[in-house]
């Protein structure tokens, strides 16, 4: 049930992405608006509500202490080393 | 604009917080689910608005080709490789910790999927681990990109297609577009399939 879901969810963030990308190739021409208030306004409902999940999520907030420190040493070792495989694998095949 | 998102961030915790104990809990699901939502498909529709009208972002993209999926692959192999090396030293199963460390930050998923395959404890080290991922990915960005172009990205996991994406893209650049998101989409693509295959060797 789980993953059915997942999947599902990949699927309709790819809609509007590539709406958007076609509607800007067709587009180009134009003249450009400024569009950074309504990107700024957008990050700021999707942060909120962001936090609205995590603080409604009762089993998250009653993991956390109990977990806490294996959690931050998993943490740092995960995006540590997901950090020096993705520099190394730059410097192998050279990808700006 | 880091100090908005904590802002943004922080408010919406304690209001969350607040309307599930005090308030209205069926009510929540509308900002949860609805706003989410719809600011995640109109950020996504400018996001890729602006690439598109993007004359050398759309080169660049041509240019790198398969290579982009090189990134979140080397994410992958990093984040598993943590979390065989965390369980080590803490002494814990390390199938459970490696799956832990392959939910790379989509909490929603690893925490219920990694409770259901190796029980309650590990679902809330997977809950907390990947919320925390993605925490450190926002509360960071600002360093972080100056350390290097692609750190955010490798540090976002599985969210640089949703909720990081559009921090990413306003420090990284618009050319972080497609990397960024085609290594969130790859990573979460996988993410369940190696939390059950983990799963089946422990």
């Amino acid at each position: 049930m789980v993953r059915c879901l997942a999947m599902l969810n990949i699927v309709y963030l790819l809609i509007p992405l590539i709406a958007g990308i076609m509607f800007g190739y067709l587009l180009r021409s134009k003249k450009q608006t400024n569009l950074s208030k309504v990107t700024f306004g957008a990050i700021i409902a999707l942060i909120f509500s962001l936090g609205f999940s995590i603080g409604s999520n009762k089993e998250l907030l009653d993991s956390m202490p109990s977990v806490g420190l294996n959690a931050l040493i998993i943490l740092s070792l995960t995006v540590f080393f997901s950090f020096v495989f993705v520099k190394m694998a730059r410097k192998m095949v050279k990808i700006k | 604009m880091i100090k908005y998102i904590i802002i943004a961030l922080t408010i919406g915790a304690v209001v969350g917080y607040l309307n599930n104990n005090f308030g209205n809990p069926a009510a929540g699901g509308f900002v949860s689910d609805y706003l989410f939502n719809f600011s995640l498909i109109l950020l996504l529709f400018v996001m890729g608005l602006a690439f598109g009208a993007d004359k050398e972002a759309m080169s660049k993209m041509r240019k790198a080709g398969l290579k982009v999926l090189v990134v979140p692959f080397s994410i992958a192999f990093g984040s598993i490789l943590g979390g065989l090396v965390g369980g080590l030293i803490l002494g814990i199963p390390v199938f459970a910790s490696m799956a832990v460390s392959a939910g790379f930050g989509w909490y929603t998923l690893a925490g219920p999927l990694v409770g259901q395959l190796f029980g309650v404890g590990f679902g809330a080290l997977g809950f907390t681990v990947n919320f925390l991922r993605e925490l450190l990915t926002i509360a960071t960005i600002s360093v972080a990109v100056k350390i290097d172009k692609y750190v955010p990205i490798a540090f976002g996991g599985a969210t640089t297609m949703d909720t990081t994406l559009p921090v990413i893209v306003r420090y990284c650049g618009s050319e972080a577009l497609i990397t960024a998101f085609s290594s969130g989409f790859t990573l979460s693509l996988i993410a369940p399939f190696i939390i059950t295959a983990l799963a089946t060797f422990a």
